[in-house]
């Protein structure tokens, strides 16, 4: 059986081709605001041809993601919190919780014994701990996303607030004055935003941290990763897919 | 093909309803009487004053944000320039706004006030809202206590704050009497006793029904729709027992006949809170998973879910005085907390066990959801240690940032809707087809 993921975030939109419980096509773009649809048809291609097979091939598409309505094309939709414990599951069977951070959300979900979701936490509404803080700042500080990823943890003295986007924002303005390298501020504004997220996973009340799978965008920022890690004492399983998981997770429950 | 499971019908109190309220509605634009601002619910004796009336001030400025959003925003606008914070309670930043402007949301002139009678809350940022009135024209204010403790039951302290409370409101009204030349009906007071607790008693059976029913035969979807009527929007008294009486024979029967509020009621949630006013569409749209609310502490009628001995009236109180009327009608409040902000700081661990996980139980709630806005009524620190224990009791929760009731500039629609729907669909639930 073929099936197609699409996962619409709110940055990136992400496809995935699936056949017979193998990954067999990927395709990426931006999500683009207005353009939503458009870029789900153009990340859908882009994996159908990497596959090498056409669209008629597909027997199902199932869409997740914050704009997962936006993708006219697919037969279903299925949120986040589904689709993420489902790929955490298939990229890694003993997984016990999974870690959703993306560019606009920071997902956190254990797994039961049935591979079904159990307890789910999801970010509030504050941007601190999410992505696109992360891009954002980047912006601000001049530095690629790759710089960011590098980034070493800040010095003790290299601090911004990890209660609010706007504060930290301030804190590192004020830090960029004092004549702070851009590289120490990236690390504190890594470390603000690994603290948001460090602080939904604690929104668990039962946790299970025994397999924690990490995926979404933020999983291939190395410096957020650490950061994370530290913050939690959690050793975080991160698929070579990881970026794809959201996809992957709505293809293979268009298989099921 | 829609899983219809149990048979379901409108409610047929509906028209009353809708008759009754606007009838308040039409009674706040009237320039017929002395008008104090305040919440009715705490003053009782309004009845007993017949040139009196108080306008309602959560349910008048609520009507503001549910009516017309742009007008609200101007509202809160012509507060926040007088200094007023944006985290100040949606409903009196509205209706305080449309008394800078002049004007209500009909553009009618906004009725004056003649005195402002804030209610008692444990928050205790009332007597500052009401100073905001008392400063306007200026009028004059009165305020009773709110009277509440923490820890063992300590009957010589609950006596005195009851004859503090007491005291409090026998001088509202003796200063009243003074100020307006109004005489105060003694008899009327104690008929109004009367008829407010067969109103009681008639909302905490259609409460009971709610909760011990299954399929529940209305929704607190529905129950909004009445709730208010003849404790937060006073209409005639007469009217308003005979329309509880007409609600409470009607859900009774639909219990009785199994007739359901949501036919294919399959999961039942609780809150903790007054929704936002302004965005009751969550009700319907959970209702596409099969599930229902039954409401919140907040509009239970009943308190048998806390497991207290409810006290019975009036064979072991007469009434015959002034002082005993007052005593009875305010004593409850230190007797026992009958408001859910009360309840959250009282009736939770410590102390006991949490307010929350009783009413989940009593409702035999699968689920809850609980907001979590930065101001306004139903703004409660202890909502996530809430979360937290019901979740070891073993019921879903799911924590959303939303609106206050009377202030929809936190709403975030999308998001809002997507977290109900990660909610539902992480307990294998989908939407059913209509």
């Amino acid at each position: 059986m073929i099936t197609a993921g699409i996962d619409m975030g709110l940055e990136y939109v992400k496809a995935v081709i699936l056949k017979d419980g193998k990954v067999i096509g990927r395709g990426r773009g931006h999500s683009g605001g207005a353009a939503r649809a458009a870029n789900a048809e153009a990340a859908y291609d882009g994996a159908l041809k990497s596959a090498g097979i056409a669209a008629g091939d597909i027997q199902k598409v199932v869409s997740t993601g914050i704009g997962k309505h936006d993708v006219t094309f697919a037969g279903a939709c299925r949120t986040e919190s589904v689709t993420a414990v489902k790929a955490a599951r298939f990229l890694c069977p003993d997984a016990t919780t999974v870690v959703d951070a993306g560019a606009d959300e920071t997902l956190i979900s254990t797994i039961k014994d049935d591979g079904n979701p159990g307890e789910v936490a999801i970010n509030q509404k504050c941007a601190a701990g999410i992505g696109l803080f992360l891009n954002y700042m980047a912006d601000r500080l001049e530095l690629s996303l790759e710089e960011m990823s590098a980034a070493a943890p800040a010095p003790a003295e290299c601090r911004v607030s990890d209660g609010c986007v706007p504060f930290a924002e301030l804190d590192a303005l004020s830090l960029l004055n004092h004549d702070a390298a851009p590289a120490e501020i990236a690390g504190a504004v890594t470390l603000s935003a690994a603290a948001r997220a460090a602080s939904t996973i604690n929104d668990i009340t039962v946790p299970n941290l025994r397999s924690v799978v990490l995926c979404g965008g933020l999983a291939k920022n190395k410096a957020f990763v650490k950061a994370l890690e530290t913050l939690t004492d959690i050793a975080f399983h991160i698929p070579e897919d990881a970026e794809y998981a959201g996809a992957i997770g709505a293809a293979l429950i268009a298989a099921s | 093909m829609k899983e219809q499971v149990w048979e379901t019908r409108p409610l047929e109190c509906w028209a009353k309803a809708k008759e009754l309220r606007a009838e308040w509605q039409a009674n706040i634009a009237k320039d017929d009487k002395i008008v104090g601002q305040g919440n009715t619910y705490f003053v009782d004796w309004q009845e007993a004053f017949p040139a009196i009336r108080i306008v309602e001030d959560n349910p008048a400025g609520s009507m503001i944000q549910a009516k017309s959003s742009p007008f609200a925003r101007k509202c809160r606008l012509a507060s926040e320039i007088r200094g007023w914070g944006r985290e100040i309670c949606g409903y009196h930043g509205n209706i305080w706004g449309s008394q800078f402007l002049g004007y209500d949301e009909n553009g009618a002139p906004f009725a004056r006030r003649h005195f402002v009678v804030p209610f008692p809350c444990v928050c205790d940022s009332h007597a500052k809202r009401g100073q905001q009135v008392r400063d306007f024209e200026p009028v004059p204010q009165w305020m009773s206590d709110q009277c509440m403790y923490l820890g063992p039951r300590d009957e010589d302290r609950e006596e005195a704050m009851n004859e503090h409370k007491a005291y409090c409101t026998l001088r509202q009204i003796n200063d009243i009497e003074r100020v307006f030349g109004q005489k105060f009906d003694d008899e009327k007071m104690v008929e109004m006793i009367h008829s407010g607790h067969v109103e009681r008693e008639c909302r905490s059976e259609i409460s009971r029904l709610m909760a011990q029913t299954v399929p529940a035969p209305i929704s607190v979807k529905d129950m909004y729709s009445f709730y208010t009527l003849g404790f937060l929007t006073r209409i005639d008294p007469q009217k308003n027992l005979d329309f509880w009486k007409l609600v409470r024979d009607e859900i009774k029967w639909r219990a009785e006949n199994h007739i359901a509020a949501l036919g294919t009621e399959r999961f039942r949630w609780i809150e903790a809170h007054p929704p936002s006013w302004h965005f009751l569409k969550y009700y319907r749209y959970m209702e596409q998973y099969g599930a229902v609310c039954l409401g919140s502490q907040y509009t239970s009628g009943s308190g048998d879910y806390k497991g207290i001995e409810r006290v019975t009236y009036p064979e072991d109180t007469p009434l015959l005085t002034r002082e005993d009327a007052i005593r009875y009608s305010d004593t409850p409040n230190a007797r026992e907390p009958v408001g859910f902000k009360q309840d959250e700081y009282m009736n939770r661990p410590p102390y006991g066990e949490d307010v929350l996980i009783k009413f989940a139980r009593y409702n035999q709630a699968n689920g809850a959801l609980l907001a979590l806005w930065r101001c306004g009524v139903g703004c409660t620190l202890t909502r996530k240690e809430q979360a937290m224990r019901l979740r070891e009791a073993g019921f879903s929760v799911l924590h959303y940032e939303g609106s206050q009731p009377g202030d929809r500039t936190d709403l975030d629609e999308k998001r809002f809707l997507n977290q109900l729907d990660n909610w539902m669909e992480s307990q294998g639930m989908q939407k059913l087809e209509s």
